[in-house]
């Protein structure tokens, strides 16, 4: 297995050492200062995730205020060192009950070094599960208030947890009430051109569950997927349904699910960790369903005075309603002055991103709005640059909604207690990067 | 400043940013804001556009772009009070520059300050002006501010301030300060009291002096008035005395413009600076503060660059280049990096060398300072005082050094080490040895020129190969060793080795199976070199080696199908030539001498040098040629024992003055080829061209059939001729001669084509005036880059090529005009090199201008009343010569009028009784001469009309003998005939003319029967 990381270094936004952990001696310690004057005070921070300097690769990304970046000098799988920051941020996260952040590493320092310790050895990342890690490491972080209690545990057997057959989840689990909770999480990303034609477009789904079950109970989980309805009916030998079937690339597991049952019987069966855990992930890119349709018309009268037309189509359900609705209209850099008209929602020029921002708190389905904005611009001294036209941006949230229009057949619990359990499903789209060039 | 809150709050946000992108997020709000309140209708309050405007600035300051609100910046400018006009200039001067076109906006309000009576307004304009200030500028400027500046009312600090304004205003328009009035109010100028008024003028004058010393020469005994005030007399107030050194700036500027006078006349004048720079150089130490090191040095490093450009008495120079060595034995490395560059300064003046040699070991351990300019200036100065009688010792430090010195500066060192050894070299296998321990300790280092020019020199010494082939074999027994060695080895031994065939270990088949031993450890360039050698130990073999022969063959053989083309073609060629017997001697006969030109290695020295204008190598390049080349020119060609002893050793204690003797042989010997030295090195060790040809025909034909002139033997040129010779030639259409000598007749047609490009001409001719334009046309699908056109004009024509493109896009034609004017008659041509790049090849040719004598020529028809009493009007030689010209092409009399028809000068039918001879008449114009009326006769003989005579007859002695070379070759030669032909042109004896006895007649005949 290749080599992760020769060094951990936790940064604040100013470039400051919040924590570091050296796994090898083949980088030395100011590598971290390169990573400053190099990366930090330029304006490239952000363009590329890996950076080489002085031989040395710097693998980085920022998570809230914080970034983490990994020095590696040999030929390092990079991928795997984004996997482990991923995951080792997921870890600490569920150590500190809720934010990953600047103050949440300070307050935990101690935890963290020997959560490090455990997590990576000489490069080489190790299980970084917290389900198991939590029985080793028992040191509690700081929580914040409103995380559960924790509550006491029987000790567990260490050695059947690394090496038994379900390594994720603990037996002899007991809950008064046994509840599931599904979710699908979509995000939608487009690139639409001005007149309307897609350019791109797809959308990555999750399946998240939280299981509070007692006992090691069998799931089975039933989707409108192609594979899995044909299996199906030729299995039952009955004509599939004649609803629509989703066809889903790039499927990706959780390692609870059995994998030989999946490729002989197309169903998805696992005993599932207990709490909150990521089931799949999966991309489709064929026969999406487009929440939102938006029509821009921007005008350049002259050399100081521009028109924005922007009109916005739900074209989801009527009874659906989209949260959060916030489209971002670029203008010119040298904007002095804009004026607005909107039918909901409100709008205001930003001009620290350039852009016009638009705000709707409620978006019905079946509706559109629209904003008319005459922009006065100053005139400047540069060379005359022509403008760009960046594209507009879109951020909303549709509950009850898949953009894929995936949904759930059936979700089966079955334990040899044979108790009753409740079953809960949710559904949302998000936007993902949701362009439109105007 | 104070009272404004939203200013403070905005910096204090700033501050407070966490980080960059915060800070970002910040002043693009701010901008936003400020954009907004820039634009609207409303009339902005004084205070809030100062407040914004003092915003720009910050935020400009932080490095963000502010593009906007420059009119509002420029409009404060005129604003009536101080805190707003304050900000207007201050904004203003940070955020525009000369080019803005808003500053014309400004110009008046400026002036306007400067003339008025408000000093802090005044000080504002001038502040504004000193900094950003452009031509529009200088222009309505320049007389209010010298006005200023010599105005007696005003105060110190306006006036200084006027002086730097002045100064942006010279450097931005130099006519802005006219010369004739300026000069005396400069001198008075310098009078002043106020030491910051004086520091400031005297900025000025230096760079008034710097653009014509002559008109301000009224200046000079003031400047060292001003020395001797600060440096003699101390006569400085307190606050310009800086670590008790008087007003240091001042004093440095004073002898800067000093220094751009070429010399001090005036005895007294003279004796003064002398004195003070004595006191300068006496009065100056090493002493423990730095702030008054910095200073007091500034000041002793200027004095010593005047001394050095007065030519100071030895006496001086020597207590300079004194102390200079106790500042080479400092710790402190600045000063002893000023001190060695100071000294390498020094060696410019000639007469201190010996006093600088007492130092060679400071400067020999300087070389091994931590410090790596240190080492540098070290190298530098030891190459440049080195001569014959330190040259051993040097180069041997250097050799020494060359294995420990870092991998950055052995190139460096190893090429000036190989200079040295060449220029200075008391006998000529000393510097074969040097080379070849060059080449032993730095073998990666040593450019290809190094062991070119060792080649060279043996070569061209007789005595001296037998004595570098043995050592050559001397280091072909080590284990390990470079592959220049190889490459050196295997030459010199191919070409001398058996020369040392009586010694153990040396015969033909012992030294090629050393040498074969290296063959798996070289890369492919010296396996052609290995080839050739074992090629030429086969034929040295006596008694011919059946044994060695097979080896060779069995070598030939396999690298006969080796896939790079010159292995190939030597090995198959080497392989058919060795069977031949008496041919194969013939062929790989030892090597010619190779013609003299100057070092390559100091053509190189030359451009590697980044110091160029203080460089010693380049003084040195100058002053003194190759001493042992000039020695090996001196060696008669058919090998008589050469004297061994270079000239310098006979007793002459200074290498200069022998060198400067011997220059000049040297100077003659390489006249044979002045303008065309060969660019390439290897052509000169490896290709017969640069050897059989002769290097000007070379240059001429460039682009001719290579092969077939000059080589004899065409396997032989072509197997030898390294592959980089060819890459240079392309296929050229039509004959460059041919298309010459038609352009010569008309004035439009092609010069120049090949695959690539076609070069076209068209040409207008009036007077001495000529307009060519040269049409250049890309044949190709892809552009032609680095296309570079270079006219080298002869003496007696002023050419003008307009600059050419340096790309010509694909199937795109450029045009670049060439203005053409006639200052004497001649008959020289002048060249165009034109050279360009397609793909990775490099073509160059050398074309000759048509802009040829008679061009400007023009017709003239002259009746028999008018060309009688001018023929009589010119005289004998030298105005009127007349020669028998033999091998004249043969000509039908009509084809002949056509012929001189066709050069502008007009036959005058009937005018001579004899049907068989021709009158013509023209008029040629130069600058030089004006107008100048041209006669001509020729006499053929119906017999023979291979022969004729011609008589020639102008107003100018030159003219008429050029006009007469020129009708003779155009005669001579068919017009599409190669120049070759020509017989030499030297000045052919006038045949003796009868003194014309006077008119006899009225008979025109008769008459002119009398002249002749």
């Amino acid at each position: 297995m290749p080599v992760a990381a020769s060094a951990i270094y936790f940064l604040n936004l100013r470039g400051d050492v919040l924590i570091n952990r050296t796994y090898r001696d083949d980088v030395g310690g100011n590598m971290v200062d390169a990573f400053r004057t190099h990366i930090m005070q330029t304006k490239e921070l952000g363009n590329c995730p890996v950076r080489q300097i002085g031989g040395c690769s710097f693998v980085y990304m920022r998570i809230s205020n914080v970034y983490i970046v990994i020095v590696v000098s040999s030929n390092a799988n990079v991928a795997c060192g984004f996997k482990f920051v991923v995951e080792a941020v997921a870890l600490f996260k569920s150590y500190f009950g809720g934010a990953f952040d600047e103050d949440a590493i300070r307050n935990n320092f101690v935890l963290i070094y020997e959560l490090l310790d455990e997590i990576m050895d000489f490069g080489y990342p190790q299980n970084l599960s917290p389900e198991i890690l939590k029985l080793y490491i028992t040191q509690e972080g700081v929580r914040s208030p409103f995380s559960s209690k924790p509550k006491d545990k029987p000790v567990p057997n260490a050695t059947l947890q690394v090496t038994g057959a379900v390594g994720w989840r603990r037996e002899g689990l007991a809950y008064k009430k046994n509840e599931v909770f599904l979710d699908i999480v979509e995000s939608v990303n487009l690139l639409m051109s001005s007149k309307g034609n897609v350019l791109r477009c797809d959308v990555t789904g999750k399946v998240l569950m939280k299981c509070f079950l007692s006992g090691m109970p069998d799931l089975k989980l039933g989707l409108n997927d192609k594979i899995g309805l044909e299996k199906e009916s030729e299995m039952k030998s009955r004509p599939a349904k004649s609803g629509k079937t989703i066809e889903l690339d790039d499927v990706t597991f959780h390692q609870c699910v059995n994998l030989t049952r999946f490729n002989s019987e197309k169903t998805v069966s696992f005993v599932p960790p207990d709490g909150e855990f990521e089931l799949m992930k999966y991309r489709i890119t064929e026969g999406v369903n487009l929440p939102f349709r938006v029509l821009p018309t921007i005008k350049e009268l002259g050399r100081t005075r521009m028109e924005v037309n922007v009109k916005v189509k739900s074209v989801f359900g009527a009874k659906m309603f989209a949260l959060g609705v916030v489209v971002k209209i670029p203008v010119p850099k040298q904007t002095a002055k804009t004026n607005f008209q909107v039918t909901t929602g409100r709008a205001k020029y930003n001009p620290s991103i350039d852009c016009l921002v638009w705000k709707i708190r409620k978006f019905p389905g079946q509706t559109e709005s629209t904003l008319s904005a005459e922009i006065e611009l100053i005139s400047t001294m540069g060379e005359k640059k022509s403008w760009t036209r960046p594209p507009i941006q879109m951020e909303f949230q549709v509950p009850m909604f898949t953009a894929s229009g995936l949904r759930v057949r059936f979700l089966k619990v079955w334990e040899k207690s044979g108790y009753n359990t409740v079953e809960w499903v949710r559904y949302i789209t998000k936007a993902g990067s949701y362009e439109i060039r105007c | 400043m104070t009272g404004m809150r939203g200013l403070s709050v905005f910096i204090s946000d700033v501050r407070n940013c966490q980080n960059k992108e915060a800070e970002r997020l910040r002043v693009d709000k701010e901008l936003g804001n400020i954009r907004t309140c820039f634009k609207n209708e409303k009339v902005l309050t004084p205070y809030k556009k100062k407040k914004y405007v003092w915003k720009m600035l910050y935020i400009h300051m932080l490095g963000y772009d502010v593009d906007f609100g420059h009119m509002e910046a420029v409009s404060l400018i005129s604003a009536p009070k101080y805190p707003e006009k304050q900000v207007g200039y201050i904004v203003t001067s940070c955020l525009l520059n000369e080019n803005h076109d808003f500053l014309k906006l400004a110009i008046n309000t400026v002036r306007n300050d400067i003339i008025g009576r408000n000093e802090t307004f005044q000080c504002l304009a001038l502040t504004l002006v000193g900094n950003i200030g452009g031509r529009d500028f200088a222009e309505s400027l320049a007389p209010d501010v010298q006005k200023l500046l010599i105005s007696s009312s005003c105060r110190p600090l306006v006036r200084k301030k006027a002086a730097l304004c002045l100064l942006r205003l010279f450097r931005k328009n130099p006519d802005a300060v006219n010369v004739d009035g300026w000069a005396d109010r400069m001198a008075q100028l310098l009078d002043e009291r106020d030491l910051g008024v004086l520091t400031s003028s005297t900025s000025l004058l230096v760079a008034l002096v710097s653009n014509n010393h002559e008109a301000y020469s009224s200046c000079l005994p003031k400047c060292v008035k001003i020395l001797e005030r600060l440096a003699r007399n101390q006569d400085v107030p307190q606050e310009y005395t800086y670590y008790g050194i008087p007003s240091p700036w001042l004093q440095v500027k004073a002898m800067r413009a000093l220094q751009y006078f070429p010399t001090i006349e005036d005895p007294s004048t003279r004796k003064a600076l002398f004195e003070v720079l004595q006191r300068i150089l006496m009065g100056t130490d090493v002493v423990k503060n730095v702030n008054k090191n910095n200073a007091s040095h500034a000041v002793l490093f200027e004095a010593l660059s005047l001394v050095m450009h007065l030519d100071a008495e030895k006496e001086m120079m020597s207590q300079c280049v004194a102390l200079l060595g106790k500042f080479i034995s400092v710790r402190e490395p600045n000063i002893r990096y000023l001190g060695l560059e100071n000294m390498t300064r020094m060696l410019m003046v000639t007469d201190v060398q010996d006093i600088i040699k007492k130092h060679q070991s400071q400067i020999i351990t300087s070389l091994k300072d931590p410090d790596i300019s240190i080492r540098r200036r070290a190298l530098d100065l030891l190459y440049g005082m080195c001569d014959v009688s330190n040259a051993k010792d040097i180069v041997e430090e250097l050799l020494q050094y060359l294995s420990t010195a870092e991998f950055s500066m052995r190139e460096e060192l190893s090429l000036k080490a190989a200079i040295l050894a060449e220029k200075f070299a008391p006998d000529l296998s000393w510097y074969v040895d040097v080379i070849l321990q060059l080449i032993d300790k730095a073998g990666d280092f040593v450019s290809d020129d190094i062991w070119f020019r060792v080649v060279q020199f043996v070569t061209n010494n007789e005595d001296l190969q037998p004595y570098a082939a043995s050592k050559a074999r001397e280091y072909l027994d080590k284990i390990a060793i470079h592959e220049t060695m190889v490459k050196v080895s295997a030459y010199i031994l191919g070409e001398y080795g058996h020369l040392l065939a009586r010694q153990p270990g040396c015969s033909a088949s012992e030294l090629f199976s050393i040498l074969h031993e290296k063959l798996p450890t070289i890369s492919t360039p010296t396996i052609p070199i290995l080839l050739s050698t074992y090629a030429k130990l086969l034929m040295h073999a006596q008694p011919p080696d059946p044994e060695l022969q097979k080896k060779v063959w069995a070598v030939f053989k396999k690298y006969e199908s080796c896939i790079d083309v010159e292995i190939q073609q030597r090995a198959v060629e080497y392989f058919e030539l060795s069977k031949k017997g008496p041919a194969f001697m013939d062929v790989l006969a030892e090597m010619p001498k190779f013609p003299e030109r100057q070092s390559s290695l100091i053509k190189k020295a030359e451009n590697v040098e980044d110091t160029a204008d203080q460089s010693a190598i380049k003084l040195r390049a100058q002053q003194q040629p190759s001493n042992a080349m000039v020695l090996a020119d001196q060696q008669p060609v058919n090998g008589a024992p050469p004297p061994l002893k270079v000239p310098i050793l006979s007793g002459s204690t200074d290498p200069e003055s022998v060198a400067r003797s011997l220059s000049h042989p040297n100077g003659t010997l390489s006249n044979i080829d002045p303008q065309t030295p060969s660019p390439d090195l290897l052509s000169d060790l490896l290709g017969p061209l640069a050897i059989e040809a002769p290097p000007g025909a070379v240059s001429n034909e460039q682009h001719g059939p290579v092969g077939a002139e000059g080589v004899p033997d065409e396997v032989d040129g072509s197997a030898i001729v390294p592959v980089e010779e060819q890459t240079n030639t392309v296929e050229l259409i039509g004959n460059i001669a041919e298309r010459f000598h038609a352009l010569c007749l008309k004035d439009s047609g092609v010069l120049y084509e090949d695959p690539h490009i076609q070069i076209g001409i068209k040409a207008e001719w009036r007077g001495h005036h000529g307009r060519l334009v040269l049409f250049m046309g890309n044949k190709n699908t892809s552009p032609l880059t680095s296309v570079q056109a270079l006219i080298l004009p002869p003496a007696h024509l002023r050419l003008d090529l307009s600059p050419v493109p340096d790309t010509i896009p694909p199937r795109a034609q450029v045009q670049s005009p060439l203005e053409v004017m006639n200052i004497r008659p001649s008959r020289d041509v002048a060249v165009l090199d034109f050279s360009y790049k397609f793909g990775a090849n490099v073509v160059s040719a050398k074309l000759r201008i048509p802009a040829t004598l008679n061009k400007f020529l023009q017709p003239l028809q002259l009746t028999s009343e008018e060309f009688f009493p001018q023929w009589r009007a010119i005289s004998g030689p030298p105005l009127k010569l007349q020669e028998v010209v033999r091998g004249v092409r043969p000509l039908a009399l009509p084809e002949m009028a056509n012929l001189f028809n066709s050069f502008h000068v007009t036959i005058c039918p009937g005018l001579d009784p004899n049907p068989n001879n021709l009158v013509a008449s023209t008029t040629f114009y130069s600058e030089s001469t004006g107008a100048i009326l041209c006669l001509a006769r020729i006499e053929t003989d119906p017999a023979d009309r291979t022969q004729l005579r011609m008589t020639v007859g102008t107003g100018d002695p030159t003219l008429t003998f050029e006009l007469k070379e020129f009708i003779k070759e155009q005669l001579i030669t068919v017009p599409m005939g190669s120049r070759a032909l020509v017989p030499a042109a030297g000045p052919a004896p006038p045949v003796a003319q009868p003194p014309s006895p006077a008119a006899l007649a009225d008979d025109p005949g008769a008459m002119l029967a009398g002249l002749l």
